[in-house]
């Protein structure tokens, strides 16, 4: 299992980045922390010419909150965030989410940007930028430009991210008031992507009322893309309190497909079940003032 | 009867691998390196059946650093002999499948190789394998094993069948009588799927041919280095005495390394015909699709019971896929699946049938407990009958396992079963899982809607030591300086002989074991030996090495004797000394020994020869018996099928523990292949024969975190060889998946379900849940 031939670089700058991606277009990768991208090309399941690490580029991994939103580099590792204070407060959900991602060896080296724009339809960060309505800040010669969450995501392991352009953070909402927060997720073993799973946010009335004035759903692992099950989001902003109909309706939006691993009839089924699983702690959670 | 712990023997001393193993300072086949070394890879086929049109491999010889590109016209009228293992020679094992080197003409499984690259390195051999060019005529595969028999299309024509072999007992009007004449008779199929070995380790070859010599040096990750020295003799027509055979550091086996597979028969044909050295190290893909599956099995089963729920009379109609290419031939391993099929039960008769076929797909080879389907059909159907006879489990095993007091026991099949335990492994499992009170718990846990199962896997597991399995080798050298150095024919490969075996000669010999050094796996060093498969190192080396340690012990007192001017009987060796007993004063050390035995060769007793050397055979009984059992706890979610593995106990009755340390660490191997096994390792092939499991992420091992703490308890009933050792390396996984596997039948028998099929993926779980409650069964 060794990689085909390819041109290694390794910039500095973000700069020399997107310079390197913008000259050899769709024969050029970046490599961040290689966690998917190495084994792919081991298998030689994926070729590219050049290798474009950006593990040495400045200003990538920075975790700053501001003005209602929480700015991730894109090259912050997994473990980092999984410590990191700042996002426990403002973004719990992600924060949840991440124990979840393989192993911790895994996280010492995946990165939070690696892992969005690998896109894989059954990890955790994708569907959680989903149901927070999270941005992606993206460079490339022609200059910045920002994709929300629902327009990245193209479809399994595709995104919006056009050649030359590299991604180099993710912008989350900080959701404030009574919000409850909650990942559930079935995976074989510790540690294995998803056979599916729910990432939740909910948000109560400020009126003081159990009333559910915002809900962020993303499922991840029943579709070629997480999936933001906006009609599960409707019903539960409109007053639908049975949570196993919350959970039916999300799936309507959910495309599951069969794997040796499981049935698309067993996503789907389960599915259901892990969105009420995670609502309902999610719920108690805001009613009890809040994360 | 009891077995009282030796100075040695019976201690868990520290492993003297571990040092070197666990500061990641092992020496393993890709350490090896030397001078002029090309690297290999394979082109293998990438479709399950289909006539090869062309090979063109024009692109590939033109690459920079490619040094020979061999297909079947180079290399396969190299063959001097069967590529065969040394026991399947004669054919008495069974019919054995067309092998050849490189696929000519036709391709019969993904993963047939075609050609062999040869290059400056493992990475250019592999650039060079995507640029040759094969054309297929695509034919239809034989997939599903189940239809290979009716199927009117030939893994192989040139056999004539897709039957590889059948055997059956012949009518039995006794035995139709005692089904007719039984008050129930419960019948079920049973499939259990298709997994691999899994070496930590892949399979490697370093082979060097040194034309001017014309001899062959050979480093391979192998579990017994004299069979390779055979094979690869008779491979290339070279006298024994012009090959060597190193192992080194072998990161496990499970039986894929007993015999020489293929692919490393290859290399050395390869390395022969170009006269230059060459590795090749497997990479785990190849290693999960092209070096051999095992466990592929079905059977339909019945167990016939009287008004008591008393076994009458058992039969079973198995059947087993070997895949394209098994290693050796194939039907060896269903004659022992249906004769061992009654197990540590008493059942007067039984009736079998068992059959194996070819198909499209990896061959077939060993893997830890190869008949061990025996112990999964009857332990599973055990738990059926109770269910319909409403009987709990563990009694209905009560009323029917082998007592002690009827021991020697001869089961329908003739195998006679003695010193062994099942009733007492039974009974000490149960009350460390706290049986009764689980079923308390259980039924508790019930009314809350939450599905709380528990598992018994009963088993006697044996040691075959008839023919060449049955005969072990110990060479021992005592230094002139007095150091112990020990000469063993086996091929440890995680079984911890390094430390074993040091403890029975330091026990027997009278030393230190830290004064004993094991040497093994090399055939200029060791004597002739049978490598470690089988379960057989502990009992059988163990004695060839107490035997030789005896020997030398024997002529050191002899010799210290005469120096001592005092009768031999009067002396004892102990810690290295050989003193007057009561008379500490009187003494010489080993050492004055031995450097009497080589260097004052006057001073010996008169007539001895000189030396304090031996190298000396055991020849072990026809057959052995450990037995076990297994009991596992687990709960189901049954909303999401997910199985969480409560408690796991084993009971284990190996005879005496020459290492209790080691014994767990056995036992613990074993039960996590069993959990993985039943939970987690599937091989699965699409309808086309594409493999669909070929790396980690889909071949799903059992980590740390699926595995629960196994709790231990030992009988030790003595065996028939001088140290009461019996063999006990496949036990665990041969106990673990039936434990498991009724373990979560049991959990969800409430809800009407009954499991016939491994794995038990959460997805499976919530199928059978669903069948169920679609069609009830009629309870």
């Amino acid at each position: 299992m060794k990689p085909a031939p390819f041109q290694y670089h390794r910039p500095a700058t973000v700069a020399e980045t997107v310079d390197l991606l913008g000259a050899h277009g769709d024969e050029a990768k970046p490599l961040a922390g290689g966690q998917s991208l190495i084994p792919m090309l081991a298998l030689r399941l994926a070729r590219f010419e050049h290798l474009v690490d950006v593990n040495f580029v400045e200003g990538l991994a920075a975790i700053a909150r501001d003005d209602g939103w929480l700015r991730i580099g894109a090259m912050t590792r997994q473990a980092a965030l999984e410590r990191d204070a700042t996002v426990a407060s403002a973004a719990p959900l992600l924060s949840r989410a991440t124990p979840l991602i393989g192993h911790f060896q895994i996280r010492n080296r995946g990165t939070v940007g690696g892992s969005l724009a690998h896109a894989d339809p059954a990890s955790e960060y994708p569907a959680v930028a989903v149901a927070l309505g999270a941005e992606l800040e993206v460079s490339s010669k022609a200059g910045p430009r920002t994709v929300a969450a629902d327009d990245f995501f193209v479809g399994t392991w595709t995104t919006a991210l056009a050649d030359g352009e590299l991604l180099t953070a993710v912008r989350v909402p900080v959701w404030s008031g009574r919000c409850g927060f909650a990942v559930e997720e079935m995976a074989r073993r510790l540690g294995d992507f998803a056979l599916c799973g729910a990432a939740v946010a909910v948000r109560l009335s400020d009126d003081g009322s159990d009333a559910v004035a915002a809900a962020g759903i993303g499922l991840f692992g029943v579709g070629p893309t997480p999936i933001h099950a906006q009609q599960a989001e409707s019903a539960l902003v409109a007053g639908e309190r049975d949570l196993a109909e919350i959970g039916r309706l999300a799936m309507a939006d959910s495309e599951p497909s069969d794997d040796v691993h499981a049935t698309a009839r067993y996503r789907s089924s389960v599915g259901a079940h892990l969105v009420a699983r995670a609502l309902e702690p999610a719920l108690a959670e805001a009613k009890g003032g809040g994360a | 009867m009891t077995v009282t712990a030796g100075r040695f023997v019976g201690q868990s001393v520290k492993r003297k691998e571990d040092p070197r193993l666990v500061t990641g300072h092992g020496t393993y086949v890709d350490d090896i390196t030397v001078p002029g070394l090309l690297h290999a890879a394979f082109l293998r086929s990438d479709v399950a059946r289909a006539r090869i049109t062309s090979i063109d491999t024009g692109a590939a010889a033109a690459l920079e650093g490619v040094h020979a590109i061999l297909t079947a016209t180079d290399l396969n009228d190299h063959v001097r002999g069967p590529m065969l293992p040394t026991l399947f020679v004669d054919g008495a094992q069974g019919p054995s499948a067309p092998i050849k080197p490189l696929a000519a003409g036709d391709v019969r499984f993904v993963g047939d190789p075609i050609a062999l690259v040869v290059a400056e390195s493992r990475a250019v051999a592999e650039d060079a394998c995507d640029l040759i060019e094969v054309g297929y005529d695509i034919l239809e595969p034989v997939v599903d094993f189940e239809q290979a028999a009716s199927s009117t299309e030939l893994v192989h024509a040139e056999l004539g069948s897709n039957v590889g072999s059948t055997m059956a007992l012949p009518p039995d009007e006794s035995l139709d009588a005692a089904f007719a004449d039984a008050d129930r008779v419960v019948a079920a199929t049973f499939h259990q799927h298709r997994h691999t070995n899994v070496p930590m380790e892949t399979r490697g070859i370093v082979a060097a041919f040194d034309r001017y010599r014309d001899e062959l040096r050979v480093w391979m990750s192998s579990q017994n280095p004299h069979e390779v020295r055979l094979c690869c003799a008779r491979i290339l027509g070279l006298p024994e005495n012009k090959v060597r055979v190193t192992q080194s550091d072998v990161g496990g086996g499970f039986g894929q390394k007993y015999f020489m597979p293929h692919d490393e028969m290859v290399i050395v044909l390869a390395s022969h015909l170009l006269g230059r050295p060459i590795k090749w190290i497997e990479d785990r893909r190849e290693n999960l699709v092209a070096s051999n599956h095992a466990r592929a099995d079905k059977a339909d089963v019945q167990l016939a019971v009287d008004a008591d729920g008393r076994f009458v009379a058992a039969r079973i109609d198995h059947l087993e896929d070997s895949g394209a290419y098994p290693m050796g031939g194939t039907g060896g391993t269903g004659a022992f699946v249906a004769m061992l099929f009654t197990g540590p039960y008493r059942v007067p008769k039984l009736g079998w049938s068992t059959t194996a076929v070819w198909t499209n797909t990896c061959g077939r080879g060993a893997y830890r407990g190869p008949w061990m389907f025996e112990t999964v059909a009857r332990e599973s159907l055990v738990d059926v009958v109770a269910r319909e006879i409403g009987v709990d489990p563990l009694e209905l095993r009560r009323r029917n396992v082998i007592q002690r007091e009827e021991l020697p026991y001869a089961s329908p099949s003739g195998i006679v079963f003695d010193n062994v335990s099942p009733a007492e492994t039974l009974e000490q499992a149960a009350t460390l899982i706290g049986y009764d009170e689980f079923r308390r718990e259980q039924a508790a846990a019930r009314d809350e809607g939450r599905y709380l199962g528990i598992g018994l896997g009963l088993y006697i597991e044996p040691q075959a030591g008839m023919g060449p399995l049955g005969v072990e080798a110990a060479g021992l050298r005592v230094e002139p300086n007095g150091t112990v150095n020990v000469f063993l024919g086996s091929g440890s490969h995680g079984q911890s002989l390094e430390t074993t075996m040091a403890q029975v000669v330091a026990e027997h010999l009278g030393v230190d074991v830290d004064a004993v050094v094991v040497h093994q796996g090399d055939t200029d060093i060791a004597p002739f030996g049978g490598g470690t498969g089988g379960s057989r190192s502990g009992p059988f080396l163990s004695s060839a090495a107490r035997q030789a340690a005896r020997q030398i012990r024997d002529k050191a007192i002899q010799i210290a004797a005469h120096m001592l001017e005092a009768a031999p009987e009067d002396l004892d060796l102990d810690g290295g000394v050989v003193a007057v007993v009561g008379t500490p004063t009187r003494s010489v050390t080993l050492a004055d020994v031995a450097k009497t035995a080589y260097l004052g060769s006057d001073a010996l007793p008169p007539g001895m020869e000189p030396g304090l050397e031996v190298v000396t055979r055991y020849k072990a009984p026809t057959v052995t018996f450990s037995n076990a059992c297994h009991a596992c706890t687990c709960e189901v979610d049954v909303e999401t099928g997910r199985i969480r593995l409560l408690r796991y106990v084993v009971s284990e009755d190996c005879g005496a523990m020459i290492n209790p340390m080691v014994v767990e660490g056995q036992i613990a191997g074993g039960v996590a292949q069993g959990i993985g096994g039943v939970l987690y390792e599937h091989v699965v092939y699409d309808e086309a024969g594409n493999p669909l499991t070929a790396t980690f992420m889909d071949y799903l091992l059992p980590t740390a975190a699926e595995v629960p703490t196994i709790e231990y308890g030992h009988i030790e009933t003595p065996g028939i060889t001088p140290g009461s050792h019996k063999g006990m390396g496949e036990g665990g996984a041969i106990g673990a998946p039936p434990a498991v596997f009724n373990a979560v039948a049991d959990a969800l028998a409430p809800l009407g379900v009954r499991l016939t099929r491994q794995p038990l993926t959460p997805s499976a779980i919530l199928d059978a849940i669903d069948a169920a409650q679609r069609s009830p069964v009629q309870r």
